[in-house]
């Protein structure tokens, strides 16, 4: 016993070493959004001198989970809003001293003064980008885009939807489609039926990106939930007949937002991370070459061309009223929505 | 000799080519994927090396297979020597609670690895133990040992103690004995034990998967996050690389032991 | 692979080692054996016994949230299993899928065996039994991933497909629970082929003859000399296939799409996204018990039949 474990703390630290560097930034964040783009994490090296380490999640979920098990290891954390209130409750993020991130000042003030975001005079969340979890459609398809979110409902569309594997995104889909507000839904039964409806048109669920647009490209999908950032990335970077449409009924907004994970170590470089993608630089070349949401910062929206997708059609007025945008929501809503979603995917009752 | 006839083995030539073919056929297609130019794998093919390129840039998935090389090399040498010396011990020795011993041995393998590793995730977190390499070593090991004791002590059967009792009887040391007489002749059943190990851990998936933190994981894992992330064919590359690895490190082992022969 | 080695290994050394007639030379055994065994037991219990016992404690905690201090003792996480009829549907699901996949296993694989072990000779045959079980040697994950470019819309299949055949079909079976089927027969194939092949081999072939010479049909030589024969191969690989499958995640994941929640995705969750470790244990052992179960029942059973 003595000898093994011996060997075993030798085999363990000689292990560890080889792995622990430092200066490094380690970025939690979903997968090809922004923060991993190749150009971002070479020009910020290049800058700083910290290497950037990223992670991805495939969910909110694992994102707290993530946080939650390994205590210490990130610096910044890509957090949606409306979960901040969770990632408080539970200790999970620190405040952030936004006088060290000069880019500050350029953000939206509505956004940057979020209640979500500040609780007893601190700092929690930088905004970031905002956009639309909302209808995109395979140019393939259609002749003309649809205007309405049943299109998703209608039965020539059979095995060829997508929505995310999401509960929470799922049960707001349904809360639209049944013409109620997203953030306080009366007639839960309403949006169970309706889901339970769209299901046998849906193809599969997915949960990354590179789902959605593989689906496109093998022409496996007519029409699906999306957010607006990515339906752009796929037109631009990858070349699919992919458009965003938002339909009458309205469509789910959302703000993500930088933190920096408690234990973090390395606070400064993390916020000079957070005041480089904030940065008309980062984001003019993420949204032209890559396809970006719309930026939080207003400094960097002007910075587009006048034309452009995330200037021209996301700040027109005629999208701003029909956003709804995400609040927070408690655990009891959460786990109902949970039971709800997975109920229905197991097709139990 | 049992005279089949003509048309039964024919029958049966046709019929292995035929689960051959299912057993080889998407490995095919992953392999030629690695060499098409969309990310998507849309057709029609169209050739490129762009996604092997790719790789050789691609920090993480390679630092995670030197990784894997590491653990599944010392998991071999640990468990092989582990393994061995238990085997020799249940061979030799006989004492009371022997059987529930030899039970002992088959809970890593009769648990679905999903709960092991979870049960490992819970353990090795709450005690301070930790996750990472060093955590997924333990775990393969664990995994790895029934296999070697099993291996070896089914060559252990074939061999005959009073071999021992005359060495012994000659003057012979009991660490000569096992050097000089019993190692030897059950070398191939330790080698076999060896690969056997090799294999579980560098297959492991699941249990690797709960033990692994961000920079501390291994092959499996990565590409596993890497197929629910989306990366694209870099993972036909490298699972292209491990599969010509493998399967010719299985062809070199296969000159020196006779699989399946008639012995 | 050799897992039926031990308990004969076992007897035959019974009656061969006269030492095992004493109870002093038993105790004097397990003193000189204790140096040899303590390292790969003390192994085992670290890093199986161990969490196990942990997970059983887990199971049954109230929460494991920092910010509830008051965690105590319950069986709640149980009775959710109960009160719920989520978990019994997916429980029943996965193991039906278990079930369909060991049993196909043995209907591809026992052939395959018999074929190689019988018909095959020499040279070709080990040239051959090499190459079914080469798969097994890359990785289980990789071998998942490939079928996803098999058997999607657009994929090789389809396009293969509507090349040669004069009408236009649409074959995807990608995001399906035949996909998850073929996944994972394709991985668990070797081991049945394996095993089966191990026992086949053990049969001498002039039992067959002699069964044949003795007016016996094909048929009736397979059904009473070979099969019994080879059960303990056949038993051996179902056991092999059929634990890892139940407790699958990884497999439906990748190819079931909507269809791909099962009993072990949702232990997964309960792990890496919900962080309700307790119910994961809880559920985690449900599952433990119930294939314990299947496998004491079963064996005696089939034991029998044989």
């Amino acid at each position: 016993m003595k000898t093994t474990t011996a060997i075993l703390a030798a085999l363990g630290l000689s292990l560890c070493a080889t792995t622990a560097m430092a200066k490094d930034l380690h970025v939690l964040n979903w997968k090809g959004y922004g923060a991993d783009e190749p150009f971002a994490t070479k020009a910020f090296e290049k800058m700083t001198g910290d290497k950037v380490v990223n992670d991805f999640f495939n969910s909110e979920q694992e994102m707290l989970t993530k946080l939650r098990t390994n205590p210490g290891l990130y610096d910044v954390v890509m957090i949606n809003a409306a979960f901040m209130q969770q990632a408080l409750d539970e200790k999970l993020v620190q405040p952030i001293d936004t006088a060290t991130i000069e880019n500050y000042g350029d953000i939206d003030d509505a956004k940057a003064k979020s209640k979500m975001l500040n609780v007893d005079g601190k700092t929690y969340g930088v905004p970031w980008t905002w956009g639309l979890t909302t209808i995109a459609i395979n140019d393939k398809a259609f002749d003309t885009p649809p205007t309405s979110i049943k299109e998703m409902w209608k039965p020539e569309h059979k095995g060829r939807v997508t929505i995310r594997d999401d509960a929470v995104e799922a049960v707001q889909l349904g809360a639209l489609a049944t013409g109620q507000n997203i953030n306080d839904i009366e007639d839960m039964d309403a949006v169970k039926k309706s889901l339970a409806d769209l299901l046998p048109n849906i193809r599969t669920f997915w949960s990354s990106e590179n789902d959605w647009n593989q689906m496109v490209a093998s022409n496996q999908i007519d029409l699906g939930t999306y957010w607006s950032g990515s339906a752009g990335r796929a037109k631009v970077k990858f070349k699919l007949p992919v458009s965003l449409a938002v339909p009458k009924e309205g469509a789910v907004g959302w703000l993500d937002t930088f933190a920096i994970p408690k234990g973090s170590k390395n606070v400064e470089g993390a916020e000079k991370f957070i005041n480089y993608m904030l940065s008309p630089e980062f984001y003019t070349e993420w949204d032209e070459t890559v396809g970006a949401p719309v930026s939080a910062s207003n400094k960097a929206v002007a910075a587009l061309p006048a034309d452009s997708f995330n200037r021209k059609v996301m700040g027109a007025p005629e999208i701003a009223e029909r956003v709804q945008f995400q609040e927070p929501i408690t655990d009891e809503q959460r786990e109902e929505y949970l039971k709800l979603w997975q109920s229905l995917k197991v097709g139990a009752n | 000799m049992i005279r089949a006839p003509a048309f039964l083995s024919g029958l049966g030539r046709f019929y292995i080519g035929l689960v051959l073919a299912f057993l080889y056929l998407p490995l095919v297609i992953m392999a030629a994927m690695s060499f098409n130019v969309s990310p998507f794998y849309q057709l029609p093919f169209e050739g490129t090396t762009e996604w092997y390129v790719a790789l050789a840039q691609n920090d993480g998935l390679i630092d995670a297979t030197i990784n894997s090389l590491e653990i599944a090399v010392l998991t071999t040498i640990i468990a092989t020597a582990l393994g061995t010396a238990a085997s020799l011990a249940l061979f030799r020795y006989d004492f009371a609670g022997k059987r529930i011993l030899q039970a002992l041995l088959f809970p890593p393998i009769a648990i679905p690895w999903l709960i092991s590793g979870t049960a490992m995730l819970i353990f090795f977190f709450g005690t301070g133990i930790g996750r990472g390499l060093h955590a997924i070593l333990l775990g393969h090991v664990a995994l790895a040992l029934p296999y070697v004791i099993i291996v070896v002590s089914a060559r252990l059967a074939t061999f005959s103690k009073d071999l021992e009792d005359a060495a012994a009887s000659l003057g012979a040391t009991g660490w000569q004995t096992t050097r000089k007489v019993t190692l030897p002749c059950i070398a191939p059943g330790i080698v076999a034990g060896g690969l056997f190990a090799f294999a579980v851990s560098f297959d492991q998936f699941v249990v690797s998967y709960f033990l692994a933190t961000p920079g501390q994981t291994t092959l499996p894992v990565e590409i596993y996050a890497a197929i629910r992330k989306g990366f694209t064919p870099e993972i036909n590359a490298v699972s292209t690389i491990i599969i010509v690895f493998s399967m010719s490190l299985m062809l070199v082992v296969s000159r020196f032991f006779r699989f399946g022969g008639d012995q | 692979m050799a897992a039926g080695a031990i308990p004969s290994n076992d007897t035959d050394r019974k009656e061969t080692t006269p030492m095992a007639a004493s109870g002093a030379m038993k105790q004097n055994g397990l003193r000189k054996a204790l140096p040899l065994l303590l390292p790969a037991y003390a192994w085992l219990t670290l890093a199986i016994f161990l969490p196990l016992s942990a997970m059983v404690y887990f199971s049954l905690l109230t929460s494991m949230s920092p910010s509830e201090q008051s965690s105590s003792l319950t069986l709640a996480n149980y009775a959710t299993f109960f009160s719920d009829p989520l978990y019994a549907t997916l429980l029943l699901r996965s193991l039906k899928l278990g079930l369909l996949v060991t049993l196909i296993c043995v209907l591809i694989g026992f052939p395959a065996a018999y074929v190689l072990a019988k018909i095959f000779k020499g040279r070709a045959r080990e040239a051959i039994f090499l190459l079914v079980i080469l798969p097994f040697w890359s990785n289980s994950l990789v071998r998942v991933f490939s079928w996803s470019m098999v058997l999607r819309e657009g994929g090789i299949l389809d396009t293969a497909l509507n090349a040669i055949l004069p009408f236009h079909v649409t074959f995807d079976l990608m995001y399906s629970f035949p996909a998850v089927v073929i996944g994972l027969v394709h991985s668990y194939l070797p081991y049945m082929v394996l095993t089966c092949y191990l026992s086949l081999q053990a049969i001498d072939d002039a039992l067959i003859e002699a069964a044949r010479s003795l007016g016996a049909t094909r048929f009736t030589t397979l059904r009473r000399v070979v099969a019994p024969l080879a059960l303990p191969g056949v038993l051996a690989g179902s056991a092999l296939i059929f634990i890892p499958v139940v407790g699958s995640f990884m497999e439906p994941r990748i190819l079931g799409g909507r269809t791909g929640t099962l009993y072990g995705t949702v232990i997964e969750d309960q792990f890496t996204a919900v962080y309700n470790w307790p119910l994961g244990a809880a559920l985690s052992f449900i599952l433990l018990a119930v294939v314990l179960v299947i496998l004491l029942v079963s064996a005696p059973v089939l034991r029998k039949a044989a």
